[in-house]
């Protein structure tokens, strides 16, 4: 490649991460305004989890629970899941709203790349659902559960969420695009909430044995870490790969 | 004496106006079927979630039933027939939204009837959840041990339920006139329906939730209702319901009243 292809390249490189930066910066601060749509998805998980302790304590004297010291420890990641399935599917909302009130025709009449718009929205609600998953963890070790993996465990737990986000966020931006409205996307919560409990998220099944629940329960592991991280990653990319050509299709090739 | 007289009460209450809201509530739902998902189709999801879930509860001694869809269906319809009332109200939300609801106030008679047939909007809506969410649970293999009376219990059950947050909500609706400040009683509801003896028996829970569950009201509400599905029906499980739902419609009339009758004034 000559220098000046070189130097294009480059630009092209520096000018999609800044928009990817601004847009993401755009979609934190709305999220972060509209703080009463934000809390509920932090509180109610926080408040089924208490709950959920209190009531399921005879469970671990069931033969198969794993052994944990309370209901508690183990419904650390299913809360993290819970709190993602709240949020993850506000950046597909945010999308519809921006076509409903016609804000997304004028980001495309600007000269935002397509894709910054998309993993911008995304990234926003990724770094939120960080943050919030760092706050249920310090709530969940205040209240004395214990997390075998440490520090290492609680790293890949934070990051697993934000990839869940790029994944479930995906999948709601492409229902955004091709529905257009935030009534649709929003109707596809049940079924998040639904696979939620069809998992192994809040009660142990005869078939325990879950990368997600390993990694809190019973210690760190290579192999558990790299396999959790690497099929969200796949997730991700798949995901924001295809909402990408959804929007390609419904606008038209650039 | 000609039958509008006739359906005028003392009070002004007129029963033809609460029988033409009621019924432009179910032509409403009717013509738009899609309102109907998120009362049938969540409880019937929380249903499956919660028996698939928690279907090992059962194993341990002293669980309320050996079947779990017995011990969790009644629960599930009860929470389907609470957001009915809960969405009953929506639909009054909408009408501030596109102005029908000042129409509805020139209505002649007393602004009771408008409430009265919000309510038994919501009792009747209250039905799709309990209908749903029983014939599947009778497909994943409910007993029913307790026959056409409990079913009828829980058919009961749910249109009460529906009428007290119906009226909860009105009371906040006719304040607010927004849809949004529905979320309020939504979390309210769905809160103290999880602070409950829903998913295990009050033996089960420990610490600051059996105290709550036991002074819950709501823990009566769904005595009352499930008792046909576990024992059979008794008289000692069935007078705390009824003075739960007395006094809570009691309380959500008189509130929702007050809320109406400051609107405009």
């Amino acid at each position: 490649m000559n220098k000046v292809g070189m130097t294009v390249s480059s630009k092209v490189i520096k000018n999609f991460f800044s928009q990817t930066t601004v847009l993401a910066q755009r979609s934190l601060v709305s999220e972060l305004r509209q703080i009463a749509t934000v809390l509920p998805g932090l509180l109610f998980p926080l408040l089924l989890a208490f709950t959920y302790t209190e009531q399921f304590n005879r469970v671990l004297t069931l033969p198969g629970f794993p052994e944990v010291e309370s209901f508690l420890d183990f419904l650390l990641p299913a809360t993290v899941l819970q709190m993602v399935s709240f949020g993850a599917s506000n950046s597909g909302t945010e999308l519809a709203l921006d076509i409903e009130n016609g804000f997304m025709d004028r980001l495309l009449a600007s000269p935002v790349a397509r894709v910054p718009i998309l993993i911008g929205r995304v990234a926003g609600s990724a770094l939120l659902a960080g943050l919030k998953t760092v706050i249920i963890v310090l709530v969940f070790l205040i209240a004395g559960a214990q997390v075998s993996s440490g520090l290492a465990g609680l790293l890949v737990l934070v990051v697993s969420a934000c990839l869940l986000v790029v994944v479930i966020g995906g999948l709601s931006q492409i229902l955004a695009i091709r529905s257009g409205s935030q009534e649709v996307v929003g109707a596809t919560f049940p079924l998040i909430f639904v696979m939620i409990f069809m998992s192994s998220a809040f009660f142990p099944t005869e078939l325990m044995s879950g990368w997600f629940k390993r990694l809190m329960i019973v210690g760190w592991s290579w192999s558990d870490a790299a396999t959790s991280l690497g099929i969200l990653v796949l997730g991700a990319v798949l995901i924001t790969s295809a909402s990408v050509h959804a929007l390609h299709k419904k606008l038209g090739r650039p | 004496m000609t039958t509008q007289t006739f359906s005028k009460m003392g009070s002004g209450i007129s029963f033809s106006i609460a029988m033409a809201i009621c019924r432009r509530g179910v032509l409403r739902v009717i013509s738009r079927p899609t309102l109907l998902l998120p009362i049938v189709f969540m409880p019937v999801i929380m249903l499956i979630s919660f028996t698939g879930a928690f279907g090992s509860l059962t194993r341990i001694d002293g669980y309320g039933s050996e079947n779990i869809y017995d011990w969790m269906a009644p629960y599930v319809a009860l929470q389907g027939s609470l957001f009915a009332g809960v969405f009953g109200a929506a639909a009054t939300a909408e009408d501030f939204e596109t102005g029908f609801f000042d129409r509805l106030l020139l209505t002649p008679g007393s602004r009771s009837s408008i409430l009265l047939g919000t309510v038994w909007v919501s009792a009747i809506r209250s039905l799709f959840p309990t209908v749903g969410v029983l014939t599947v649970a009778l497909l994943g293999g409910l007993n029913l041990s307790g026959g056409v009376s409990a079913v009828l219990l829980l058919v009961v059950a749910s249109a009460l339920l529906a009428s007290v947050f119906c009226l909860f909500s009105l009371a906040i609706v006719y304040r607010f006139k927004t849809m949004r400040s529905l979320m309020i009683v939504q979390l309210l509801a769905f809160t103290s329906f999880f602070m409950t003896i829903g998913q295990v028996p009050l033996e089960f829970m420990t610490g600051w939730l059996h105290e709550v569950a036991r002074f819950n009201p709501t823990t009566n509400v769904l005595r009352f209702a499930r008792q046909g599905f576990l024992d059979g029906i008794t008289w000692d499980l069935t007078w705390p319901g009824i003075v739960v739902f007395a006094a809570a419609n009691t309380i959500g009339f008189v509130l929702a009243f007050r809320s109406l009758r400051l609107i405009g004034s």
